[in-house]
């Protein structure tokens, strides 16, 4: 088959992939359309969904939902993607590194991993929040940190089992540089790993994101995160309960989006990786 | 049982490092300690006076070392927002998360192993699409958004909970039910897809051989062995129970450890702050080293 027949066919990835794309475009183009997000009216607070001029109705302020929550989505997917892209270049390398070389370096390498893995990643933001003061830079570092070493951890147990087989030891009395091995051997065994965990990693970053941004912890306000508009609607849920379920419906399916991805690529790279991966995450 | 061993005197280095590490994150923030205690017109003089009297003007070693001490001789030290002691606090903190933890993660592996364990045996039934569906759905609901609509349907609406507060079971239901969702979904998942890994080797179709009803080899062998990877999870699991906790606790206006923590932060009230993290790097760090134990134990291979 294929690979683009093997791609039609995989229900998740295409269903995951029609989502996402249209969560992505809502972030590129929704905020020229929509209008300034901060522009504030406090004589049009609180206008329901479908009134004219505001797509997705107003908030207490009278701020245009729609410009609001398309914003937001650009914010979560900055910080989710560019934390993600970063935690899986670094954990891979690491990963690799530690579970090829193994010896001291390993040990300290493991070392570092099981003392951040103590840390829950919520944890991690709010004592980064408190020593640097709230806004999006400690969740950015701290969702960054606790990424990496879980991915530097799935990876370097990969590629423990991977360094005793057959083929490496064939590269080895080869005579080929660690370098080599690493990277034509051992790397391309782990890679699909690391992509598949990858998009769960994006789920966690937006979730975090929200979170920390619902507990005012993330990103400070004019700026609209998700997490931070469901927030500021808890308290007018009876009178207009939009200005939250908008919000939280975007997050789902980002999240959602993302973790059928995950799925389907895991599916279409490699099926055997399914118990494997579901184990870790 | 060496490396068990090994692995308990390494845990206990961690967490001492792990101590260090709150403490320095903490004691180097940029922040004014005395903004949450002194009024707005105290003097210079006066902000010297009471650092001074924290002994925040020593070098952070040296105060490094008298906290540990003091943790060690039970002294926590006092809320600079209202001078509670932490000791105090700590004791009613810890019930009140304990409660709902624990009764979280009872909902957790009560639900989620009994509904992954159905999917896995009606495999591509619509039971099984609607299971695999819900989890699916689960995992990306995000907590603090399903406590208001919970919220909204349970307490605004129907009026059958209480929306936020302590008291009797009533308190716990909505609390309880947010902070487990996502791991109930996640449990299933992993329970129904170890089950079909077990169904499909080599042992069952002996066991079938040898004559034993589908219940006893489904229920004796099959999930014996799925429930390793479980049993691992639960531990890691505490981990992402106590984080989340922190948010739905706020939500829900839970009197717990996250509660006070998140607060502690808000207000810039530092020896809280410092006590309940390593409190909770405590828990998930013995979480962790429980969730290996527990997992060398229960799997005769991995004995030596």
């Amino acid at each position: 088959m294929s690979r683009f027949r093997r791609f039609r066919k995989n229900r998740q990835l295409v269903a995951g992939s029609i989502i996402g794309l249209v969560i992505v475009l809502l972030g590129v183009f929704g905020p020229m359309l929509f209008g300034d997000y901060a522009d504030q009216d406090l004589l049009l607070g609180h206008k329901p969904i479908g009134t004219e001029g505001a797509f997705f109705g107003t908030d207490a302020l009278g701020r245009d939902l729609a410009a609001r929550a398309t914003f937001g989505i650009r914010i979560s997917l900055m910080v989710a993607i560019s934390v993600t892209a970063m935690a899986v270049v670094l954990g891979t390398l690491i990963g690799l590194i530690a579970g090829y070389v193994k010896g001291p370096v390993d040990s300290v390498i493991s070392l570092i991993v099981d003392f951040v893995w103590g840390f829950p990643l919520i944890l991690v933001a709010v004592l980064m929040a408190a020593s640097i003061g709230s806004g999006l830079v400690p969740v950015i570092l701290a969702v960054a940190l606790v990424n990496t070493v879980a991915i530097a951890r799935v990876v370097r147990g990969e590629v423990l089992g991977i360094s005793e087989r057959e083929f490496v030891a064939a590269s080895k009395a080869g005579g080929y540089s660690t370098f080599r091995i690493l990277t034509r051997h051992i790397a391309p065994n782990v890679i699909p790993i690391a992509l598949v965990l990858s998009s769960y990693y994006i789920a966690v970053a937006i979730i975090a994101e929200a979170a920390l941004s619902f507990v005012g912890m993330g990103a400070q306000p004019p700026l609209p995160s998700l997490g931070q508009m469901v927030s500021e609607g808890r308290n007018y849920m009876r009178l207009n309960h939009w200005e939250s379920t908008i919000p939280g419906v975007i997050i789902f399916f980002m999240v959602l989006s993302v973790s059928l991805v995950g799925d389907g690529l895991r599916d279409l790279l490699d099926p055997r990786l399914r118990t494997a991966l579901d184990r870790t995450s | 049982m060496k490396a068990v061993l090994k692995t308990t005197v390494l845990t206990l280095l961690l967490l001492l490092a792990s101590s260090f590490a709150v403490f320095a994150a903490i004691r180097l923030s940029g922040g004014d300690v005395t903004a949450a205690r002194l009024p707005a017109s105290a003097t210079t003089e006066d902000r010297d006076l009471f650092r001074h009297q924290l002994g925040l003007d020593r070098p952070i070693i040296e105060q490094y070392f008298t906290y540990l001490g003091n943790l060690f001789t039970g002294d926590l030290g006092n809320s600079l927002t209202n001078n509670a002691s932490i000791g105090d606090l700590a004791v009613e903190k810890i019930r009140n998360s304990a409660i709902l933890g624990g009764v979280s993660l009872l909902l957790v592996f009560g639900i989620g192993i009994p509904l992954g364990m159905v999917a896995s045996l009606r495999r591509n039934s619509w039971l099984d699409t609607g299971i695999t569906s819900f989890s699916v759905g689960g995992m990306a609901v995000p907590n603090f958004w399903l406590a208001l609509i919970l919220i909204h349907i349970f307490a605004t609406s129907l009026g059958w909970l209480p929306s936020a507060g302590q008291g009797g079971f009533k308190y716990l239901i909505l609390p309880a039910v947010v902070l487990a969702a996502e791991g109930i979904a996640l449990t299933v998942r992993m329970t129904r897809s170890s089950m079909i890994e077990n169904l499909n080797q080599d042992f069952v179709r002996t066991l079938r051989a040898a004559g034993l009803s589908e219940r006893r080899i489904y229920f004796k062998h099959v999930l014996r062995n799925s429930l390793l990877p479980i049993i691992s999870l639960a531990g890691l699991r505490i981990g992402q129970i106590v984080g989340y906790a922190l948010v739905v606790e706020t939500i829900f206006g839970w009197p717990g450890v996250g509660q006070v923590l998140v607060n502690g932060v808000l207000r810039r009230d530092y020896p809280v702050v410092q006590f309940f993290s390593l409190l909770l790097v405590f828990v998930v760090t013995m979480g962790n080293l429980a969730a290996s134990v527990g997992y060398t134990l229960a799997n005769p291979r991995l004995r030596k």
